[in-house]
């Protein structure tokens, strides 16, 4: 599995790079811009990503406007539903309203941190990932 | 950890959600308990447990979503082929095991547990009756229909781990004057710190890149805000103090950090999390709580400047938090709620100070300050009232399922009417009064609904028994009243009763007012059934509900006619504090009327007088007679006018029976705040309270009520 991590914090991004590269090959990124570079990349080289944790306070881009742009990229790639990357969002801004703004932006799952690794495996198992 | 569990928001959006659909779903079954749903209360059973079922699957609580899922396909089929022959009793048995299920994980949730509830036994139950329902479709020749397709939840919110409540700190460091690269120093301070910092400020703030600030270190010290988990020793230990001279960390309170940080010449001033900013909506009005749609986020609000050294996350859009709702613990609401009391007393020692009572003083701005003063007051103690009022439909909503499951356990068929749910009362009422409202509820089941739906029948009543549940405000008191049509109480076997448990003297019946006999089963050790059943009548149960009433001030009255049934009515001071009352003289004592039970002053001569022989008195007044009581003759209070020519006679009414007293000046009128009458004397009939005037003296507050049952018992 391919995983794009996109963390501004040295020690989030350290701790979600050992959880998540249990599962497959992560690359990390530091802040939203680089994170959506990383992902057109991908696409281009036709080896997509699988899943894309995005924190949501970042540098340049936050993690919304990741999310956002990132469904925006595979709409106008034409990609269906099924195949396209699946995006936990992983921060600390647990608010409903902005819970519910993710939702409607097209993230598979909402991590609250400090995150709950073992909920966070189920949510992997359950999308399919692993 | 219950508290911290819930400070996620998602969370608590979640358990309140469910928790009203939860109530709406036992509020249609309750409702349709022995009716068969129709189309619409299907259709709603049906979408309130798509709701659960969704909002349980993102939240990741599997049992309660495999539960309300099963529930939903049962309804599913019920909804797309009309079977009859529905077996209803057994439908509302299951959705009220479900709802039971799901409340008591929701329960576990609030605990701050995870919700572990066993539910397989729960969900073959439910399969084996939606197997009979489909079989039972089947031969009634409708096609099935295509089975529910469910779809699996795609959406998960993962609750973060549940952790402490941050600290704050104030920390400052003094580095002993020869120290050499101070700003080294107070670098590696901040370095440790970071590790468990949520959030650290530092000035100066250019420690690294400008070396002079070295000597600013020395001069001024090295000053750092910090916001952590983590608690003070352990931030003490983290902090090098090899060539400090001095470290003073304080904690402080969420809101003094955000103070600090606007001091610390921060742009954004954000304030830290912990503390948002309060506004109390006092209004009523619930759409003001959504009005704050405005402030949802968008993409690109927490894009994160560029990090300046030193400096925590700058947001792109500084979050401002409004919350319109906030909750308050009821403890504080009663310490206001005493403090205004106070201010009322302290208001009245004001303004009728002995002192103002200087003839020829000239009082005329002072009195234009007092008004203003008293409106104010007034308006004070309003609002508070209104904040602590709240409506009995929750309370009387339990009655639903109290009686529900009554009836069933006694195989009685009753219906509940419930009139005047919306009539608000203040809070700690309606704690006291939920379990003895429970009690007279249970018992109107148990003993007022006859057994025999022939003895109904025989006189002539319906064969559904009628309990009816009754609140309205009327004169400063809430009224409460349970009601069925059921036996009514015997006056004969209560008498019977009471002297063989000697209660009473040995006195014929015919001694006794109807009223008295029936309060005799508010005396302890009273219970007519001969058999204790499981729902009531072992003997300890009314006269402890008449305790608990009479503990918020309140009165329990009862009427019944033997065969037709019963009436409980409970009567409680709308407000337990303050109330508005006319302050009278007599003799050199002063008491306390409630303003609104007094229906007139007159002024009448002897003649208007009758004796009877027995020595009881009776007073004309436009040729209607009215029993008179002299309040000194009662209290025994020397030095007042003993003729009705002197004094001055106030008509009293109370519940619709009214009472005459003899007092001998009228003093002022005035809001009243209402202190306990000291356990010693609490024995004197017809006291309810007690008060301070303005001068500082005592006076009694009557209770009308006490006063006439009092004069009839003589």
């Amino acid at each position: 599995m391919k995983i794009l991590l996109a963390e501004d914090d040295f020690a989030s991004r350290k701790f979600m790079d050992k959880m998540l590269s249990h599962y497959g090959e992560c690359d990390v990124m530091v802040d939203g811009e680089e994170a959506v570079d990383a992902f057109m990349m991908a696409l281009e080289d036709d080896e997509p990503y699988d899943l894309a944790c995005l924190d949501v306070m970042m540098p340049v881009m936050d993690g919304y406007q990741v999310l956002k742009a990132i469904r925006n990229i595979e709409a106008q790639k034409g990609i269906s539903e099924d195949k396209r990357v699946k995006v936990i969002m992983t921060t600390a801004l647990n608010d409903e309203r902005n819970v519910k703004m993710a939702f409607e932006l097209g993230c598979e799952a909402y991590a609250g941190k400090p995150i709950d690794v073992e909920k966070f495996e189920k949510v992997l198992k359950k999308l399919e990932l692993i | 950890m219950a508290e911290e569990f819930n400070t996620d928001s998602m969370l608590s959006v979640y358990l309140y959600e469910n928790g009203q659909l939860l109530e709406k779903l036992e509020g249609i079954i309750l409702e349709k308990q022995d009716e068969s749903f129709d189309d619409s209360d299907i259709n709603e059973i049906f979408r309130i447990m798509h709701t659960i079922k969704g909002s349980s699957g993102m939240m990741m609580y599997e049992n309660i979503a495999k539960v309300s899922h099963k529930l939903e396909d049962v309804f599913y089929y019920l909804r797309e082929s009309h079977p009859d022959d529905v077996p209803h009793e057994e439908l509302v048995e299951k959705v009220l095991a479900v709802s039971d299920f799901i409340t008591e994980e929701i329960d576990k949730i609030k605990d701050g547990e995870d919700p572990d509830g066993d539910e397989s036994e729960l969900l073959d139950d439910l399969d084996e009756f939606l197997g009979r329902l489909k079989g039972e479709i089947k031969t009634q020749g409708i096609r099935l229909p295509k089975p529910n397709k469910s779809e699996e939840p795609t959406q998960f919110y993962i609750t973060p781990v549940a952790e402490d409540d941050s600290h704050f700190y104030r920390i400052v460091i003094h580095y002993r004057n020869d120290t050499q690269m101070s700003n080294i120093r107070a670098y590696s301070a901040t370095y440790a710190l970071k590790e468990i910092a949520e959030d650290l400020l530092f000035t100066p703030d250019d420690i690294l890149s400008n070396e002079a600030s070295a000597d600013v270190i020395l001069n001024e010290g090295f000053h750092m805000l910090l916001q952590t988990k983590t608690c003070k020793d352990d931030v003490y230990d983290l902090i090098d103090s090899s060539e400090a001279e001095q470290i003073t960390l304080d904690e402080i309170t969420a809101e003094d950090y955000g103070r600090e940080l606007m001091e610390f010449g921060r742009e954004d001033g954000d304030v830290p999390p912990g503390a948002p900013p309060i506004v109390i909506n006092l209004d009523d009005d619930p759409q003001a709580a959504k009005d704050d749609k405005k402030e949802t986020p968008s993409p690109g609000d927490y894009v994160v400047k560029k990090k300046a050294a030193g400096k925590g996350k700058t947001l792109a859009k500084n979050q401002t938090k409004q919350q319109t709702i906030i909750s308050v613990n009821v403890e504080k609401m009663d310490a206001l709620m005493d403090l205004i009391g106070e201010l009322v007393i302290a208001e009245a020692v004001v303004l009728q100070n002995p002192d103002l009572k200087v003839p020829g003083l000239e009082l005329s701005n002072f009195q234009k300050a007092s008004t203003q003063l008293s409106k104010i007051t007034t308006e004070l103690q309003e609002v508070i009232m209104s904040m602590r009022m709240m409506p009995l439909t929750a309370t009387f909503q339990k009655m639903k399922r109290i009686v529900f499951d009554a009836s069933r356990k006694l195989g009685k068929d009753i219906e509940l009417e419930i009139i005047g749910e919306n009539t608000e009362v203040d809070k700690n009422i309606i704690e006291h009064i939920s379990d003895p409202l429970m009690h007279l509820v249970r018992n109107s089941v148990d003993h007022g609904i006859e057994e025999n739906v022939a003895d109904r029948i025989a006189l002539g009543k319906s064969a559904k028994g009628k309990i009816t549940l009754m609140a309205k405000n009327e004169g400063g008191k809430v009224f409460i009243s349970v009601k069925d049509d059921g036996k009514g109480l015997s006056k004969e076997k209560l008498y019977k009763k009471a002297l063989q448990n000697g209660l009473i003297d040995n006195k014929p019946i015919s001694d006794f007012q109807e009223k008295e006999i029936f309060q005799f089963i508010t005396l302890p050790g009273f219970s007519t059934k001969e058999q204790v059943t499981e729902l009531s009548g072992r003997g300890v149960g009314m006269d402890v509900v008449v305790k608990n009433i009479q503990d918020i001030g309140g009165r329990l009255d009862i009427e019944s006619v033997e065969g037709s049934g019963s009436e409980m009515t409970l009567m409680i001071p709308l407000t337990l504090a303050i109330i508005n009352g006319i302050v009278v003289q007599v003799g050199n004592s002063f008491f306390v009327i409630e303003t609104a039970s007094i229906k007139e002053f007159v002024r009448l001569t002897e003649e208007s007088m009758i004796q009877e022989p027995s020595g009881e008195e009776y007073i004309v007044i436009r040729g209607e007679c009215y029993s008179f009581i002299r309040l000194n003759e009662r209290y025994n209070l020397s030095e007042s006018s003993t003729k009705v020519d002197d004094g001055i006679v106030v008509v009293l009414d109370h519940e619709g029976r009214q009472v005459c007293i003899l007092i001998d000046k009228l003093l002022q009128e005035q809001e009243i705040v209402v202190k306990p009458i000291p356990s010693y004397i609490k024995k004197v009939k017809g006291l309810s309270g007690c008060t301070q005037l303005g001068d500082g003296s005592i006076a009694l507050i009557l209770d009308i009520g006490g006063l006439i049952q009092n004069e009839e018992r003589r």
